[in-house]
């Protein structure tokens, strides 16, 4: 069986291209509701629960997003799931309780270094927006190698030049209706893509569930382990105890913080439905971890029942085991449908990205150029500043994408780059909003903390040929415990003279 | 209970329940869309 072969037909071309354009029609339709910063950062704080939810779900389930899972799912099985239980009891968690969301959204903030200079001033606010621009860039870093990887799998095009052209065409559609419409743009291309890709999903499960068989599905392949095909924390699994902790604390901190899903909470109509939005919500965040990790699950078994497509997963020349879902997929979905689940994908890679690159550019205007001017900014020149934040982004994902080669699987790679910003603002807004005695030296501290994480990214990760070794999630996990003492002995020690406007009262 | 019960589990409660919410989002999102753009759309002073 040819690695590359694909039921990719002329009609599913066509179905992609047309829906790609769709998306640039309504940045273009909407320009006109985007009158003010707030319409185009938060779309005017008018989101109501529904679409909200499928905005936050448009956002979150982006097409990385089924690829690092499906990746860990044909890696690791059944035993990855527990990744998608911890994010949904912490998502479900956050939403019954309103830990942190409904505070920031009672404050009417755009972003979440815009916390830190009402509560520790400027000088936090400036350094942790500049940490979580460059946390959330290099996280995003990525996105288009995989989408890439994603299309040449599905299309069977797979001479190498296809992944600068795809991730080309990608970029420069998503740029086109993010710098025209802004939020409103992106709300309702989310509504759009979340629910074509959805439906694609679901139907998709079907069709793959009914290759594999129900009964086979549950059975783990002969060439697997088949303890760590199921259990996380057996030996072999690849996860163990100290990531399942680094996965609670991660997924619950992003859950929380991580700017692009509280940008729709902040963005929410009131704090009511921002809660709402979290414990609805929740439901999604299963999905998205679960249904492409079932395909990677099945594609992986799928690989292996075929000797010429398992060969192509071994050896010193492995195809990246990203390709197994894809590949898996253009085999056995009819063509026309996999025309529309290219399309989904593709929207879902659009909707990641559109919302990203806003959040990102958001942060370099409102919580870095501005304070930096002390504020002589008018809305104009913020407006302006944002859309060449986010043409500047594009370019770097462009070059990052092009030579750099994680060390690490997608998600660890995606984990650990979060950890750079999410270390310090889980640390930050939390004390920031629930203990009095958080200082500006103990916030510094905490923020600067973060940048410990890119030791997860290191050559020392791979484990061979280095000095010594140390695993991304161990960097990970120590790199939150460091924020966290950092702010408490570093707000014990230099406790604030001036104190700022007491958000905590 | 095994581990590949309790996975079976999961996948049934996950493909069930975002079948439903896909279902109401969809109808609840649109008429959201429409109050959204009616209040954008509308005269405001600015914040």
């Amino acid at each position: 069986m040819d690695v590359f072969s694909t039921n990719f037909a002329t009609i599913d071309w066509i179905i992609v291209i047309v829906y790609i354009c769709i998306p640039v029609v309504i940045g273009v339709i909407v320009r006109k509701y985007v009158r003010q910063l707030s319409d185009f950062i938060v779309a005017g704080r008018s989101l109501r629960l529904f679409i909200a939810i499928a905005t936050l779900t448009g956002t979150e389930l982006g097409l990385v997003t089924v690829m690092y899972n499906s990746q860990l799912g044909f890696k690791h099985g059944f035993s990855a799931f527990h990744v998608g239980i911890i994010e949904t009891v912490c998502i479900l968690a956050i939403g019954l309780t309103g830990f942190i969301v409904y505070k920031l959204r009672e404050l009417r903030i755009m972003t979440i270094p815009e916390f830190y200079e009402k509560r520790f001033g400027r000088n936090v606010q400036i350094v942790g927006g500049i940490i979580l621009a460059v946390g959330g860039i290099m996280n995003m870093g990525l996105f288009l190698q995989a989408g890439a990887r994603f299309m040449m799998g599905v299309t069977g095009y797979s001479n190498p030049a296809g992944l600068k052209i795809f991730m080309s065409i990608m970029l420069i559609m998503v740029l086109i209706y993010t710098v025209l419409g802004g939020m409103v743009s992106v709300v309702l291309n989310d509504f759009l893509q979340f629910v074509v890709l959805s439906i694609g999903m679901l139907v998709g499960s079907y069709f793959v569930i009914q290759k594999i068989g129900w009964s086979n599905l549950f059975k783990a392949p002969d060439v697997v382990d088949k303890a760590s095909w199921f259990n996380p924390f057996a030996e072999g699994s690849g996860f163990g105890s100290i990531y399942v902790i680094f996965m609670v604390v991660l997924t619950f901190s992003a859950g929380a913080l991580w700017q692009s899903g509280t940008l729709r909470a902040l963005a929410a109509k009131s704090p009511k439905v921002a809660k709402q939005l979290f414990a609805w919500g929740s439901i999604s965040y299963l999905a998205r971890r679960v249904i492409p990790m079932l395909w990677g699950i099945c594609a992986f078994i799928f690989v292996s029942q075929s000797p010429t497509l398992l060969s192509a997963f071994q050896g010193p020349d492995a195809l990246n085991s990203q390709f197994g879902m894809p590949i898996f997929i253009a085999k056995i979905l009819p063509s026309g449908f996999l025309g529309l689940i290219a399309a989904g994908m593709f929207a879902a890679f659009m909707s990641t990205h559109d919302s990203y690159l806003l959040s990102w550019s958001s942060v370099i205007t409102q919580d870095i150029v501005a304070p930096l001017k002390k504020g002589h900014l008018s809305d104009e020149s913020r407006l302006l500043i944002t859309r060449i934040s986010i043409v500047c982004i594009g370019l770097f994902l462009l070059i990052w994408g092009l030579w750099f080669e994680a060390p690490v699987s997608l998600w660890n790679y995606m984990a650990v780059t979060g950890t750079i910003y999410l270390a310090g603002a889980f640390t930050v807004v939390t004390s920031g909003l629930y203990w009095k005695k958080a200082s500006k030296t103990g916030a510094m501290i905490a923020l600067c903390a973060g940048l410990l994480a890119f030791g997860g990214i290191g050559p020392w990760t791979r484990g061979d040929n280095v000095p010594f070794y140390a695993s991304d999630k161990f960097i990970g996990l120590m790199t939150f415990a460091i924020a966290i003492l950092g702010m408490i002995i570093g707000s014990l020690l230099f406790p604030d003279k001036d104190k700022q406007t007491e958000v905590a009262q | 209970m095994s581990w590949a019960l309790f996975w079976k589990i999961v996948l049934i409660f996950c493909l069930s329940a975002y079948s439903l919410l896909v279902v109401a989002v969809s109808f609840g999102g649109i008429k959201n869309i429409i109050d959204m753009l009616k209040e954008l759309g509308a005269p405001r002073n600015h914040e």
